[in-house]
């Protein structure tokens, strides 16, 4: 492989590292928005805090494994707190409420984990394994960002398993199509829905500590992945996983080769193929409500 | 009701109280004055949105931010511009975007809104700090001359005292208040109400509803707009993050939601709360955000109608017992 092709096949990889990692976050966005209708504001701010609460737990058991297993889910019983004691509530003044709520809880958050660990960013080391480089067919790469990838697929393989095999599953699509009406066929709906919303955040979890080696922990780390994900969950089409799938893809990608080429403008090109889609789709690519 | 004349009497004595204000109170409560008429302007001009059409905006500071630029960029390039067209070239410039952002986002609401606001005005943010020889980037654009307000063989008046800049912005805000306020109370106005309560029904009855929504959202654009250019000659400095920050954006809906959402006055009451608050907690706390955060959680969990909402109801309660 000559050098510029390593260079394409090394950035294709990299945006499809990243886009994984923007799936696992849109993809509990977009099932708790498609299933509750609620837009979690506060669902970047999960994954940021996943990342300190896995870097916590590297530096109280020195392992990357516990941190990975244990850090999302005590994020997700954060996330469960909130939609069982604060969401639940407010949920009779519409959307309206659920998005100050959500913004709100977000910005305690932000601020908590600045008066807790400050606003230096923290390392997160890599476990000793997935460390240092593969030779693909002449192309050194990172083992780590390959791991990532293979991690989100599992997750994609088990999500859609469940999804669309399982009992549990079907009661979830059911209760996305019609809540009220699995409600009225004797299935506790609620506690579905705190499932999924837990489900949700654990997946915003794991992505926060897989990424946390990359990028490091600090609290601008909501910000950018936040803006990513509620732009994939909007292109997507609310509440559609495969919507959601294929424009994480593309979202990577766009921002990786975006660097290599137009690296002034990067930042900008993720909206303008949002501001496109959605001229062309009001509802999103595979949207069908709102 | 109020009495109408009681009413009179209630306009002149805020008018006195405010030309005293200056006086009785120095020049540092004088400019947490002014910063607060600026909020209070951005936030009625958002409640239009919010509350008036049921439009959710988290991006509302693309207009307060390109009000902001526009001044700031009018005073830096353009020799000797007088006071009251650098305003307008803040208002304008705000009418501009809104006009071009319109018709793209009349046709949703709800959450497709939000989002798209959000999105509409990080780009706007992104492109503030990435076009570094037009807006200067995170360093913004200062130290631009602020011309005096004057009628040619009138009057002059020194901007740079902030006293008489005191003056100039609460008129100019209270003028833009006093014609936010007059709209509401047009027709047009309690068909924009209509189109909150049942869009279909007011689509039903022959009244174009996407229309009438794109002029909503042009009026408070713009309004938006003018409380920017207030802010640009009041700070005499505009960057990227205070312009067009996700807070920017933020701020405001908060506002409205403390104070009271569809009311006139709530977003005034929730710009009035939050300086006080801004100004108490930052003495003793480095940890304004947490707060804000805290006390957004609360009043939507328990006084979802904010403060304009909790006085209706002791105002109720008062009143039921009298005739009790």
């Amino acid at each position: 492989m000559d050098a510029s092709a390593a260079m394409y096949v090394a950035q294709g990889i990299h945006g499809l590292a990243y886009g994984m990692i923007l799936f696992l976050v849109a993809s509990g966005l977009t099932l708790i928005f498609g299933m509750m209708g609620v837009l979690n504001l506060a669902h970047a701010a999960f994954f940021m805090l996943s990342a300190y609460f896995g870097y916590q737990m590297l530096a109280w058991t020195g392992s990357f494994w516990v941190a990975l297993l244990v850090a999302p889910v005590v994020t997700a019983v954060f996330g469960i707190l909130l939609e069982h004691f604060l969401l639940k509530k407010v949920h009779a003044f519409g959307h309206m409420g659920e998005l100050i709520l959500t913004v709100g809880v977000s910005l305690i958050i932000l601020d908590g984990v600045k008066a807790i660990w400050g606003t230096e960013s923290l390392p997160l080391s890599m476990p000793p394994v997935l460390e240092g480089l593969i030779n693909i067919g002449g192309l050194q790469y990172p083992i780590y960002r390959l791991f990532i990838i293979a991690m989100a697929l599992a997750l994609l393989l088990i999500l859609s398993l469940v999804l669309y095999k399982t009992r549990l599953g079907m009661v979830v699509r059911a209760a996305v199509a019609d809540a009220e009406m699995v409600n009225a066929l004797g299935i506790n709906v609620p506690v579905v829905f705190m499932l999924v919303f837990g489900f949700g955040t654990w997946m915003a979890g794991v992505a926060g500590v897989a990424i946390a080696p990359i990028l490091t922990v600090f609290p601008g780390l909501a910000d950018q992945m936040g803006m990513d994900a509620f732009i994939v969950v909007v292109v997507g089409g609310f509440g559609s996983l495969g919507g959601a799938f294929l424009v994480s893809i593309i979202g990577g990608l766009i921002s990786s080769y975006g660097v290599q080429f137009l690296s002034q403008y990067a930042a900008v090109l993720m909206f303008v193929f949002m501001a496109v889609a959605l001229a062309i789709k009001p509802m999103g690519l595979f949207g069908e409500r709102e | 009701m109020i009495h109408t004349k009681s009413r009179w009497l209630l306009w002149v004595v805020g008018a006195v109280f405010l030309l005293l204000y200056p006086r009785l109170f120095g020049i540092y409560y004088s400019n947490i004055f002014v910063t607060f008429a600026i909020y209070a302007l951005y936030a009625v001009s958002l409640n239009l949105l919010l509350g008036y059409t049921g439009l959710l905006s988290f991006g509302h500071a693309m207009y307060f931010g390109t009000g902001a630029y526009g001044t700031a960029l009018a005073l830096a390039h353009i020799e000797g511009l007088p006071l009251i067209p650098a305003v307008l070239a803040g208002f304008l410039a705000a009418l501009l975007l809104s006009v071009c952002i319109a018709p793209l986002v009349v046709r949703v609401s709800g959450n497709a809104f939000a989002m798209m606001h959000l999105a509409f005005g990080q780009l706007m943010f992104v492109l503030a700090l990435k076009l570094r020889h037009i807006t200067g980037g995170e360093d913004g654009i200062g130290g631009f001359d602020i011309p005096p307000f004057s009628i040619p063989g009138v009057v002059s008046l020194d901007m740079t005292d902030p006293i008489l800049f005191f003056y100039f912005a609460i008129a100019v805000i209270a003028g833009s208040l006093w014609l936010l306020w007059f709209f509401t109370k047009t027709p047009f106005g309690q068909i924009m109400v209509a189109v909150r309560d049942n869009a279909n029904r007011v689509d039903y009855l022959g009244f174009r509803v996407p229309h009438t929504k794109a002029v909503v959202y042009v009026i408070s654009g713009s309004f938006a707009g003018i409380a920017g250019s207030i802010y640009a000659l009041f700070q005499n400095l505009v960057a990227a993050y205070d312009a067009y920050g996700i807070l920017t954006s933020f701020v405001p809906v908060m506002m409205t939601m403390v104070g009271g959402v569809g009311q006139f006055f709530g977003p005034i009451f929730g710009a009035a709360i939050f300086g006080l608050l801004d100004e108490f907690t930052s003495r003793y706390t480095d940890r304004v955000e947490l707060v804000l955060g805290l006390v957004l959680v609360l009043v939507i969990m328990y006084a979802p109608h904010g403060f304009a909402g909790f006085m209706t109801y002791l105002r109720m309660r008062w009143f039921a017992k009298k005739t009790a």
